[in-house]
């Protein structure tokens, strides 16, 4: 078989990989809850225009993350969606957030909000609290609660409004925010408690609908940030931080879903 | 230790292989009979699995195949329920995923069956299924073990597209690889060891079974 196959054409093949260009500076790797997947990657693009430093992230449920840091993920800088995970990286020894006031305490730089969301051509009433005790409601989609601070809020509320037994068996769990988002969103579930920055983004705000969850049915989705303690660029790392932390960048997160810190 | 996962898993498993060799038993033999041209795009197709992402499997069953498009509207209406989130959606996905491993070993074993045998057949008026099931199937009893076996361990470790379309069920899509990787998520090393373990320990058992029963005394037969 192999016989016929040119040899050059694999060789072709493998060339392209050298095609690919490599950039000689490092870039900051962040390691980004999935609710800051449509929020931090302009984000980012601003403050290369600003600083000339490169960032990139990856995004994934906080738990996942911090799994992966724990094992040794060349990540520079953590932003979490919750503050457990981000502590219990520094109770490990394994980050921190020197330079601030309290370096054994995540610093919070966003507060999340849950909402509930369908899409409009949705056969069920648009969503609202009602909706969660429709019986026409089969599948409602949440992040995973042991890993995705949004999951978790999801099921505090979903107790909170006495519905987590009835609804449970018509729970799907998705890998991280932005998947719980996806199963509603490509109509396999009917609805999903996913995140306000989520709901915000053109897709799921044209081709759907979201409900504020009251924010006394949950604790305060509070996102903490950390540097990974054997970070090489931890100047960089820092400049981040005190980016996203500043007025106007802070203001920008308003506008997408998040709630300042200031 | 998640017994239910472990149900699941054993019962994907059977349902998924059961259904497979059903179908790769006359498709490995339309690939080594036919003479049609058509048949290497086949082979291709049927070997495409082997190669192909398990994410693309997993984004085509949920989306492609999903409640928006009129195929998955099918679907629906004939299941009473989309195919993501359910048992059935899993069962669907592992027959693709898994095609390879039952259609290969058989493709090889019939390949390998003598073919004067197969000649003396025809002569003698056996019909295409006579010849299948009465000469070929016999004859490569250990290439349908061998099939059965692959297609049963690759079901069982299947991960990538239950992780994208299963929505982590207990009893309905939470299977034994799922369950490894929330316990890993988790932190909950002990018992990850305890399920890897028993994933690990299970495959071992199953292959050593294939390759010591096609092992006669005395030597590899060829």
């Amino acid at each position: 078989m192999s016989s016929r196959i040119p040899k050059w054409s694999l060789a072709g093949l493998l060339s392209l990989a050298f095609l690919v260009p490599v950039n000689a500076q490092t870039p900051l790797r962040i390691a980004a809850a999935a609710d800051l997947e449509p929020v931090l990657p302009p984000i980012l693009d601003e403050f290369r225009q600003a600083t000339g430093i490169r960032a990139e992230a990856t995004f994934q449920a906080s738990a996942v993350l911090a799994t992966q840091i724990q094992n040794g993920a060349p990540f520079d800088l953590f932003l979490s969606a919750d503050l457990g995970y981000p502590k219990r990286l520094i109770d490990a020894g394994l980050a921190d957030a020197a330079g601030t006031a309290d370096s054994s305490t995540p610093i919070v730089y966003a507060r999340g909000t849950l909402v509930l969301w369908a899409r409009k051509d949705s056969h069920l009433p648009p969503p609202s609290l009602d909706l969660l005790r429709n019986p026409g409601l089969k599948r409602l989609a949440i992040a995973n609660p042991d890993r995705a601070p949004y999951g978790r809020a999801a099921v505090a509320a979903l107790t909170s409004l006495k519905l987590y037994d009835a609804l449970k068996p018509r729970l799907v769990t998705a890998e991280n925010i932005s998947q719980a988002a996806q199963f509603v969103d490509s109509g396999n579930a009917d609805a999903g408690l996913i995140s306000l920055t989520s709901a915000l983004t053109p897709r799921l705000a044209s081709g759907g609908a979201y409900f504020v969850v009251p924010r006394d049915l949950y604790p305060p989705i509070e996102q903490g940030a950390v540097i990974v303690s054997n970070t090489t660029q931890r100047a960089a790392a820092h400049k981040l931080l005190d980016y996203l932390l500043s007025a106007p960048v802070q203001a920008q997160l308003a506008k997408t879903g998040l709630t300042p810190v200031h | 230790m998640d017994w239910q996962a472990f149900a699941l898993s054993l019962k994907l498993a059977t349902v998924t292989t059961a259904i497979l060799l059903v179908v790769a038993v006359p498709l490995a033999a339309l690939l080594v009979l036919g003479r049609s041209r058509w048949l290497a795009p086949l082979e291709a197709l049927a070997a495409l699995p082997l190669v192909l992402p398990p994410t693309v499997l997993g984004f085509f069953l949920l989306v492609m195949l999903g409640p928006r498009t009129a195929v998955g509207r099918g679907i629906t209406a004939l299941l009473g329920h989309p195919l993501a989130f359910s048992f059935s959606g899993l069962v669907v996905g592992s027959v693709i995923y898994s095609l390879p491993f039952a259609v290969q070993p058989l493709v090889a074993g019939f390949a390998a069956v003598e073919p004067a045998l197969v000649d003396a057949a025809r002569l003698l008026g056996a019909t295409p299924a006579r010849l299948v099931l009465s000469l070929l199937v016999p004859l490569a009893r250990r290439s349908l073990l061998a099939a059965a076996v692959l297609s049963f361990l690759h079901t069982m470790g299947e991960f990538g597209v239950v992780l994208m379309l299963g929505g982590d069920i207990p009893g309905a899509t939470r299977t034994l690889s799922i369950v490894l990787y929330n316990q890993v998520e988790n932190f909950d090393y002990a018992a990850a060891n305890r399920t890897a373990a028993i994933l690990l320990g299970l495959s071992v058992v199953a292959l050593a079974a294939i390759y010591l029963g096609g092992r006669p005394r005395g030597g590899r037969r060829a």
